[in-house]
């Protein structure tokens, strides 16, 4: 008998929980419209808004920069809850995106925004799993400037207004001044320091980022630059290129750290390597790394940074907001809010993140260049005309692809 | 209620006889539901279920990728190195370290502490110090370049991210001696001092002693830890992937990168290897309860 009545109980506090639950998703469902709303009246949705931020965790100074400064912002601005949610790789959400298309979930899912680029945004973007085109309707978009090969495009993909940008990247190589007084000036100088110097140097096993884009390098070092590669590929062409690339490397690896038989798994592992002297070189996407660690005292202080005389690859790395989000002005709010001239310079700080800014500092008014050219960059870190002289842009993510998997069946395992 | 006819005299009714499966049914069914459910889903994807990446047909071909793939033996062989090394290595060492309690018999409260201090370290955490213990610049290649024993820092044999798997073979051996060697002194006490006092009696040597009474005492018990020991090993996923070698690789690490492929068409291929290397393991968690069964059948169990 008492069974019976706890069914009941049980079955009366589900049904009550799910019709208040519908309820309650009624007036959201009829707010979402396909058209992006004028900024005045996302700015009023989004107040009392959640939105979960799905980002790559790994960084610990982003991590930093978005929970102890972002966060607090948004919520005191806009009324605004931001919640980080990390994430190993970025291709799990765009996995469970997937997903949820084909589940036909079109509302209410809970990734609300994305830190994303590269293949990452190539699969969501030809897959609709992005909602927009939003990023031109945001009011600080226009101190982006949107002609720039590596804003308008990503990893040669369209961006068309499917992600906001966030900050650039670009490679730069790290040596030791006490070790290594002259840096190689060019890869191939680097290529010939390697042989001359046995053991002294590795990489990052691809698939990992950092790893990978090495691999990229040395693929323009042998096809002649970057530039061939923007726009339409012949499939010959880049057979021959990747074929030279992996026999580069692979003639290379007796050369490298442990001759070659193994390599660290991570960026971070590298520059450990690099710390302890037991390589000369390390690398990283971000200029302001060497810098920071330096500061952190990870590194000596005789670290400095270089860049290859034909150019470092550099990239944008953007913001986009799911089809299905469930609070998709308070993303754009967020969104909008990272690209303001004060989350830039906050963001730029090194003792904050250093990350470098997505917005062209010339659009700003002369107080804020001011602000922006005061900034502390750090003895390590070159200055911007350096770095902006000589930037390389990323190849099409489908070249990526297949660098990766082919240096790892070619180079790693000699096949 | 009438007297007579009541429930005890025809036996326990069927309710009875469902009550102890009713308690256990929340357990069971959150178990079932969250593992198993788990499972059943990593088998629908090994076999090429996999809806988001376009694939709908079932078929075994990704399970026979996956064993055919010349990464497998590799992965396979170095895999079953690794553990049956360390498992016989750590098994060898604990047989020591029990019997060496054992005469301690209690005196020494310190050697009791020291012992379950690697039981309670994370296989992490032993992994990370290990690294800094062992590596080129590491702890005792700085300790033995400034004292002279080594030239310099370089000339320090390699031991971690090595061939032979040395520096995961020592995590090994470090966390699973006190391990075995626990559950062997538990046979020891269990079986009893009786034994081995009348073979002393009767004038056996202690290698007699050891061969002839001690080991049969303490056999199922150690067969049922180090079968335990070699199943763990064989699937741990963190120690190999800081201190191992970026190719060949174990079998963990093999399944992780064919899963985190950005080639979703390698996912099943990375949990067809979970499933093998899961297989294995209840293999030996049945072998090994089956020791633990002849080990109470003896009278040693603890």
């Amino acid at each position: 008998m008492m069974k019976w009545k706890i069914w009941k109980f049980l079955a009366a506090w589900t049904g009550g929980f799910l019709a208040g639950g519908m309820l309650l998703c009624a007036p959201v469902r009829a707010a979402q419209t396909k058209a992006v709303p004028a900024w005045d009246s996302v700015l009023s949705e989004a107040r009392g808004q959640t939105v979960d931020w799905f980002m790559y965790g790994g960084f610990p100074a982003a991590n930093a920069y978005v929970n102890g400064y972002v966060v607090p912002e948004v919520k005191k601005r806009f009324g605004v809850t931001l919640r980080q949610a990390p994430v190993t790789d970025i291709a799990e959400v765009i996995g469970r995106l997937l997903v949820e298309k084909q589940a036909g979930k079109t509302e209410n899912a809970q990734a609300d925004l994305l830190w994303i680029n590269g293949e990452n945004f190539r699969t969501a973007k030809r897959n609709g799993l992005l909602y927009g085109p939003f990023a031109e309707r945001l009011p600080h978009h226009r101190l982006v400037n949107g002609e720039l090969p590596s804003v308008k495009n990503d990893f040669g993909e369209p961006v068309e207004g499917l992600e906001s940008p966030w900050g650039a990247a670009q490679v730069v190589f790290h040596y030791d001044t006490a070790r290594t007084p002259v840096p190689p000036e060019h890869m191939g100088a680097l290529i010939d320091w390697i042989k001359a110097h046995p053991g002294r140097f590795t990489y990052p096993a691809p698939p990992d980022f950092t790893g990978s884009v090495f691999v990229r390098h040395i693929f323009y070092h042998v096809s002649g630059g970057a530039a061939v590669w923007q726009g339409p590929v012949e499939e010959e062409r880049l057979e021959k290129a990747e074929a030279l690339t992996y026999r580069l490397l692979k003639d290379l690896s007796p050369y490298l750290w442990r001759e070659g038989k193994t390599y660290p798994e991570t960026p971070v592992r590298m520059s450990q390597l690099f710390a302890d002297g037991e390589i000369d070189f390390s690398f990283s996407y971000h200029p302001a790394e060497a810098s920071k660690n330096i500061k952190d005292g990870l590194y000596p202080d005789t670290v400095r940074t270089f860049v290859p005389r034909e150019g470092a690859i550099g990239n944008t790395h953007f913001l986009a907001i799911p089809f299905n989000a469930g609070d998709k002005a308070g993303a754009m709010v967020v969104a909008d809010f990272l690209l303001s001239p004060e989350a830039q310079l906050k963001k730029a700080d090194i003792t904050a993140w250093g990350d470098f800014p997505a917005i062209d500092i010339r659009r700003l008014d002369p107080g804020w260049q001011d602000k922006f050219k005061a900034l502390p960059r750090g003895e390590a870190t070159l200055s911007d005309e350096v770095l902006r002289a000589r930037l390389l842009p990323e190849p099409p993510s489908e070249i990526l692809v297949r660098l990766e998997a082919g240096w790892q069946e070619h180079v790693l395992k000699g096949r | 209620m009438m007297q007579g006819l009541d429930a005890d005299s025809l036996g326990p009714s069927p309710t009875e006889l469902m009550r102890p499966w009713r308690l256990v049914l929340p357990a069971v069914l959150v178990v079932g539901f969250l593992f198993g459910g788990g499972a059943a889903f990593g088998v629908f994807q090994a076999l090429g279920y996999l809806p988001s990446a376009g694939m709908t047909r079932l078929s075994l071909s990704h399970v026979g990728n996956a064993l055919c793939d010349p990464d497998f033996i590799g992965s396979l062989c170095f895999s079953l190195y690794v553990s049956i090394f360390s498992t016989a290595v750590a098994a060898f060492f604990a047989t020591l370290l029990a019997v060496a309690l054992d005469a301690l018999s209690g005196q020494s409260r310190v050697a009791a502490f020291l012992i379950q201090v690697p039981l309670a370290v994370p296989h992490l955490v032993v992994a990370v110090a290990m690294f800094f213990l062992l590596s080129p610049t590491g702890w005792l290649s700085r300790l033995g370049a400034s004292f002279g024993i080594i030239g310099s820092a370089e000339r320090f044999p390699i031991l971690v991210n090595d061939d032979g798997a040395i520096g995961i073979m020592a995590v090994y051996v470090w966390k699973e001696v006190p391990f075995i060697g626990l559950m062997v002194l538990a046979a020891i006490k269990q079986g009893g001092a009786d034994f081995i006092e009348a073979g002393k009696t009767l004038k056996a040597g202690s290698v007699q002693r050891f061969r002839h009474i001690l080991l049969p005492m303490i056999g199922p018990s150690l067969w049922s830890a180090s079968l335990i020991v070699f199943a763990y090993t064989f699937g741990n996923f963190e120690v190999p992937y800081l201190l191992g070698r970026t190719h060949p690789t174990m079998l963990p690490v093999q399944a992780y990168k064919n899963y985190a492929d950005i080639d979703l068409a390698a996912r099943p291929e990375g949990i067809a290897l979970g499933i093998i290397i899961a297989a294995v393991t209840v293999l030996c968690i049945w072998m090994s309860r089956r020791f633990m069964a002849k080990a109470e059948e003896q009278g040693t169990a603890p």
